[in-house]
């Protein structure tokens, strides 16, 4: 069934790569960039999100087909430090790339996994980058910056109108960046974990303490991670558990057994529902403030 | 401010890049009569051993070559049906990867 949705996925795609010749297509890797690309494009161009529903597009395996409706964009929207992991197993014509984190080398953050041992070496680490830069306003503003340049450089929609459609989203990310210093700047010493490592960026910027599992999104926890989450609690005093997506039925009075407060903060990598960037950006911060207040008054 | 103090605290926090990590990189370039397919660690060692496995645009397993022992491979276009493009794999046994060849990749490299 999978399978055949990701097939129709990929013919729907393909044939809206060629159902609409007169209208510039821009392929964004990941929600975040498409929701950046949406405004400051407005109507002037089809911005395309590839991956299909229900896949993480960092891990995403395209098709030959989707690749060749990818060349055949106008723009192709990378965001670099790592995601789409499939960007660098495809050729892709260097005069529409555009990686939005270039020039924010010194603004990445590094990461490393010791996975496993085999006969290549012994136990080691396979190196990375933290890959969800856009969940710093300040980074997001940067990357939305690159988007406009390149918006404008390859002539895909007015300069004038980009500029102040660019005014307009770095007014509201500057406004999402001064709310989650507000809410969250005070939680230094609260200790949360998430359910995925998807959270660097955030909590470099706001001073928070973020440890990670690695929990399948929208997963009820199996027994072995609620023994690894129980241990943090023992071990770190972690407080608040972070969901990247709302969890299964009985997964919160579990992890509320726990002696946990929880909260939702949907990392933007996939449309979240029924809200778009800023807005469940900003039900984010007030959620894991909200959480971590609960958690004080105990 | 608070960011300030946030960026100064948390750059203790971050974790340095192992010098040992590896992982595998798998490329491909084609030509009007064959594609060249490299496979090397992200230490830049070569892979000397492993599996390529090339695939159609139906993820169908076309035919498979041992990878030769400077991590490379060369596939004669006229051995497979390449008309839908090519689904590169190496599986060295511990590691994969995999490359993706277009019908356009085939002919733009191909001159036409």
């Amino acid at each position: 069934m999978a399978r055949l949705l990701a097939v129709l996925a990929t013919m729907l795609f393909a044939a809206g790569a060629a159902a609409a010749p007169d209208r510039p297509r821009v392929v964004a890797v990941n929600y975040a960039l498409a929701y950046i690309a949406e405004r400051l494009l407005g109507d002037a161009a089809e911005v395309v999100y590839p991956v299909p529903d229900g896949t993480d597009p960092s891990f995403w395996r395209p098709s030959i087909a989707d690749i060749s409706a990818i060349q055949s964009a106008d723009l192709i929207l990378l965001n670099g430090a790592g995601f789409a992991t499939w960007t660098a197993k495809v050729s892709l014509p260097r005069s529409k790339l555009v990686d939005t984190s270039r020039g924010l080398a010194d603004r990445l953050i590094a990461t490393e996994t010791v996975t496993h041992s085999h006969g290549d070496g012994g136990e080691h680490s396979h190196e990375g980058t933290a890959s969800y830069t856009w969940l710093d306003p300040e980074i997001a503003l940067r990357q939305a910056q690159a988007v406009a340049n390149a918006l404008k450089a390859r002539g895909l929609e007015d300069e004038g109108r980009v500029d102040d459609r660019l005014a307009l989203l770095a007014a509201d990310l500057a406004a999402l960046d001064a709310a989650a210093d507000e809410a969250l700047g005070a939680l230094s010493t609260t200790v949360f974990v998430a359910t995925h490592p998807r959270y660097q960026y955030l909590a470099r910027a706001y001073g928070l303490t973020i440890l990670s599992l690695e929990w399948e999104a929208g997963a009820a926890p199996t027994g072995d991670e609620l023994a690894e989450l129980r241990q943090l609690v023992a071990e770190r005093g972690a407080e608040v558990l972070i969901w990247e997506a709302e969890p299964p039925e009985g997964a919160r009075a579990a992890i509320a057994e726990l002696g946990l407060q929880d909260a939702v903060f949907p990392p933007l990598a996939v449309e979240p529902p029924a809200a778009d960037f800023v807005a469940a950006f900003a039900a984010g911060i007030e959620a894991i403030a909200a959480a971590a207040s609960r958690a004080e008054s105990g | 401010m608070t960011r300030a103090c946030a960026l100064l605290a948390s750059l203790a926090l971050i974790v340095p890049v192992a010098a040992g990590a590896h992982q595998l990189n798998v490329f491909a370039s084609v030509d009007c009569e064959a594609v060249t397919v490299e496979a090397k660690f992200s230490n830049g060692k070569f892979a000397s051993e492993g599996e390529v496995r090339v695939l159609d645009g139906e993820n169908a397993l076309l035919t498979t070559f041992p990878l030769e022992a400077d991590g490379t491979r060369r596939i004669p276009l006229d051995s497979v049906d390449h008309s839908g493009g090519l689904v590169i794999e190496v599986d060295t046994g511990s590691h994969d990867d995999y490359w993706i060849v277009t019908p356009e990749d085939i002919a733009r490299n191909c001159g036409s």
